[in-house]
C-alpha cells in the first residue's frame, strides 16, 4: 500500500517536471548559423498555384539578399513546408519548424490553415508577416501581420467601387456562404454599399459543386457580377454562364481570383465577358519594381505561378529584412542566434513603429498598423476585357 | 413564368442526374439488402474514364468506354469487396462500402492528382425556349434520364432477367428454390447501377466540365437521400424522389433568404421522412416483427 503511494508520489512530481520543461524558455535557434524564415503554405494539391508562387519568391529574395552580403554578413534560410491548404497539416509544419530553429515566419500562405498557424505562433511568440492569408482576424495577436488586404478591407475598396460606379443599378453577388473568406469579404462589403445599389445575391456550400446552373439563372439579368471566391469555383460559373449571362458584363473579384488566367485546362478568352479583380500587384506591369520583379520572376520559375502571391512575399522577405535592418541600424543587437520570441518583440517595435517599405513590388510606402492590418493603395487589375 | 420555367427545367434535370444514380443505390439495396456506399465514387470514376477516353477524341466513344469500365468496375466491386460477406452483418458491409468508397477517392488521387481536370465533352451551347435561354445539356439531361427510366421499367417489368430481380428483391430463399441464380442477379444488378453511374458522371461533366476526385461525394449523399425520401428499394421511388430533391434544391438557392442553408434543408428532409414515414413515399410497408 504504502509503496504504491509513493510510487504514485513520485509519478507525479515526474509528470509536473515534464509539464514544466514545455514552458522553460527553450531557444531552438543557439546553433543557428544563418537567421532562418519558416513558411507553411500549399505547395501540392487544389492552392499549390499560390504556395507555389509564395515559396518561389520569396527563396527569390532570400537568394537576392543573401548574394547582396545578407544582414551585416549573416545570410537568411527559408524553410517552406506543404500544408496542402490543411489546417490539420500545420501544426506538424509548425513544430518542426519551431523546434528546427525557425526565428521569424511568414506564416502561411492561405486563411483557413492560418487560423492554426497564428495561435501556435502567439503561443511561443514567433513574429509572422503572412503574405496572403488575407482572413480579418489573422493578425489577432499582437506577433501577427499582413502584407496583403484583409478581406475586411477588400469588401470596403470593393463597396466604394461599386457605389460609384453603379449607382442606382442592379449587381449581382456569387459568394459562398460556408467559406470565411468569402462571407467575411462579402458582409464589409454590404455594410459598405451605396444604399442605392440593389444587390441580388446566390451562394453555394459544397467545396466539390460544379454545377452552378440555379446560381447563374438567378444571376442572368446583371451587368456586374462580384465574386468575392476562389478561383476554381469562379472558373466553373465563368465557363457554365458564357452565353446565358451578358456578354458585356464584368465579373469582379477580389485576390481569390489571382491564378484565374493560369489554369490548365481553362481558356480565360474564351470568355466573352471582362474579368477583372481588386489587387495589389500588376501581373503586366511595363515600369517600377514591378516589372523588375516579374522579368526575374519569370526569367527563374516560368510565367505560369506568376502572380499576386508570389509578389507580396517577395515584398514580405525585403520587409522583414528592412525592419531588422533599421533595428541593427538603431542600435538593437540581432545575432544569429537570436530566439524567435526575441526577435518577434524587435520586429514589433519596429512595425508599429512606423517602419515603412518604401518600393515594394506590391505598392509603395506599405505601412503597418498595430493591428497588424497592412496600409496601402489597392489597384483594379482587368484580367481581361469583355470580347 | 421565366423564373418558374427555368427553375423547373434546372430543377429536373438535376433530379434526374439524382434519379439515375439514387437507382443505383435502391437496386442495390432491394437485391442485395445493402448500402453500397461507394457508389457515388462510381459516378467520378466514370467522369474520369471519360477524361481519359476523350484522349481518343470522340465524345460517343469515351462514353462507351466509361460505361463499360464502369461496369466491370461495379462488378469487381462485388465480387471483391461485397461477394466474400454475403451473410455477414449488415454493419460490416456497410462499413466495407464506405472503405472503398474511399479506396476509390484516394487512388484517383494518386492517379489524377487533387486539383480539378478540365474535360470539355461536348458543347451544346443554349438555346431560346419561351423566352427563355436554357442550356441545351440540362434538356439532353432530362430526355435522356426520362428514356432510360422508361427503359429500366419496361426491362424489370417484361424480361426474364428483371423478373428475376423482382423475385430476388421479394424473397431471395423462395427464388434461389425456383432455379434462380442468385448471385448472378445481384451481379447483374450492380453493373446496371454502375452503368447509370457512369450516364451520372457524363451528365455532370455536361453541366461542368471539371472533375476532381471528390465529385461523386455529395451528389452520392444526396442522391441515397432521394432513394430513401422515395422509399429504399423501390425503382419509381428513386425516381420521384430524385426529382423532388433535385426541385427542392433548385428552389431553396433561388430563395435569398435560405439558399445558405440549401444542403441542411435538403438533409432535414431526410430527417422528417425518416421520423413520419420511415418507408419513404412508395417504399413497402413491412411489419417488423419483434
Amino acid at each position: 500500500m504504502k509503496i504504491t503511494k509513493i510510487l504514485a508520489l513520485v509519478l507525479a512530481a515526474l509528470m509536473c517536471l515534464t509539464s514544466f520543461a514545455g514552458c522553460g524558455e527553450v531557444n531552438y535557434a543557439e546553433n543557428n548559423t544563418e537567421y532562418v524564415i519558416g513558411l507553411s503554405g500549399p505547395l501540392t494539391g487544389d492552392a499549390a498555384m499560390y504556395g507555389t508562387a509564395v515559396a518561389n519568391a520569396a527563396q527569390m529574395a532570400v537568394d537576392e539578399i543573401n548574394a547582396a552580403g545578407g544582414l551585416n554578413g549573416i545570410k537568411f534560410k527559408l524553410v517552406a513546408t506543404d500544408d496542402m491548404h490543411d489546417a490539420t497539416k500545420v501544426s506538424t509544419n509548425y513544430s518542426s519548424m519551431y523546434e528546427g530553429g525557425m526565428q521569424v515566419s511568414l506564416g502561411t500562405v492561405t486563411t483557413a490553415p492560418g487560423e492554426e498557424f497564428k495561435n501556435l505562433s502567439a503561443d511561443d511568440n514567433v513574429f509572422f508577416l503572412t503574405p496572403s492569408a488575407s482572413g480579418d482576424d489573422i493578425p489577432e495577436f499582437a506577433n501577427g501581420y499582413q502584407m496583403c488586404f484583409a478581406d475586411g478591407n477588400q469588401g470596403k475598396v470593393a463597396a466604394e467601387f461599386v457605389s460609384k460606379n453603379f449607382k442606382g443599378q442592379t449587381i449581382g453577388v456569387f459568394y459562398k456562404a460556408d467559406e470565411n473568406y468569402s462571407k467575411g469579404i462579402y458582409k464589409q462589403f454590404k455594410e459598405n454599399l451605396d444604399s442605392s445599389v440593389t444587390v441580388v445575391e446566390t451562394t453555394f456550400t459544397d467545396a466539390n459543386a460544379t454545377d452552378f446552373s440555379t446560381q447563374i439563372d438567378t444571376l442572368k439579368a446583371c451587368k456586374f457580377i462580384f465574386m468575392p471566391i476562389y478561383y476554381t469555383p469562379a472558373s466553373l460559373f465563368m465557363m457554365q454562364a458564357k452565353d446565358i449571362i451578358a456578354a458585356d458584363a464584368t465579373y469582379y473579384g477580389c485576390d481569390g481570383f489571382d491564378g484565374i488566367d493560369n489554369i490548365d485546362g481553362f481558356d480565360i478568352t474564351t470568355i466573352p465577358q471582362a474579368v477583372t479583380m481588386l489587387s495589389h500587384f500588376n501581373s503586366k506591369a511595363t515600369e517600377g519594381a514591378a516589372k523588375e520583379f516579374i522579368d526575374k520572376y519569370v526569367a527563374k520559375f516560368g510565367a505560369g505561378t506568376l502572380n499576386q502571391f508570389g509578389a507580396s512575399a517577395y515584398d514580405c522577405v525585403y520587409a522583414i529584412y528592412g525592419a531588422m535592418k533599421k533595428a541593427i541600424d538603431e542600435g538593437t543587437e540581432i545575432p544569429v542566434s537570436i530566439s524567435a520570441s526575441d526577435l518577434c518583440e524587435i520586429l514589433k517595435d519596429q512595425f508599429n513603429g512606423g517602419y515603412t517599405l518604401e518600393v515594394g513590388v506590391t505598392g509603395e510606402n506599405i505601412k503597418w498598423e498595430s493591428t497588424g492590418y497592412v496600409n496601402k493603395g489597392a489597384i483594379q487589375y482587368v484580367i481581361k476585357d469583355a470580347n | 413564368m421565366e423564373l418558374f420555367l427555368s427553375t423547373l427545367i434546372n430543377g429536373l434535370s438535376l433530379g434526374g442526374i439524382y434519379a439515375m444514380i439514387a437507382l443505383g443505390y435502391t437496386m442495390v439495396y432491394g437485391i442485395a439488402k445493402m448500402l453500397n456506399f461507394a457508389h457515388g465514387d462510381v459516378i467520378m470514376v466514370g467522369g474520369y474514364l471519360i477524361y481519359v477516353f476523350m484522349a481518343t477524341k470522340s465524345p460517343l466513344l469515351a462514353i462507351i468506354f466509361a460505361v463499360v469500365g464502369c461496369v466491370i468496375l461495379g462488378m469487381t466491386i462485388e465480387k471483391v469487396a461485397y461477394k466474400p460477406l454475403r451473410g455477414a452483418s449488415p454493419l460490416a458491409v456497410l462499413i466495407t462500402a464506405i472503405g472503398v468508397s474511399y479506396l476509390l477517392q484516394s487512388l484517383a488521387q494518386i492517379i489524377f492528382g487533387s486539383a480539378n481536370k478540365m474535360v470539355l465533352v461536348y458543347e451544346f451551347g443554349s438555346i431560346d425556349l419561351l423566352g427563355v435561354p436554357v442550356q441545351v445539356s440540362a434538356l439532353v439531361t432530362l430526355a435522356v434520364t426520362v428514356v432510360v427510366m422508361v427503359v429500366l421499367t419496361l426491362f424489370i417489368k417484361y424480361t426474364r432477367l428483371g423478373r428475376a430481380m423482382i423475385a430476388v428483391s421479394e424473397d431471395k430463399g423462395a427464388a434461389q428454390l425456383m432455379g434462380i441464380n442468385v448471385n448472378g442477379i445481384i451481379t447483374v444488378t450492380f453493373a446496371i447501377g454502375s452503368a447509370l453511374a457512369a450516364l451520372a458522371g457524363l451528365f455532370y461533366l455536361l453541366k461542368a466540365p471539371s472533375i476532381s476526385s471528390t465529385l461523386g461525394a455529395m451528389p452520392g449523399i444526396k442522391a441515397f437521400t432521394a432513394a430513401v425520401i422515395g422509399g429504399i428499394g423501390s425503382i419509381p421511388g428513386a425516381m420521384l424522389g430524385g426529382i423532388l430533391l433535385g426541385m427542392v434544391e433548385c428552389i431553396s438557392y433561388k430563395i435569398t433568404a435560405i439558399a445558405p442553408y440549401t444542403d441542411a434543408i435538403e438533409f432535414s428532409i431526410l430527417i422528417i421522412i425518416l421520423l413520419v414515414r420511415p418507408t419513404g413515399f412508395l417504399g413497402k410497408k413491412r411489419r417488423e416483427k419483434v
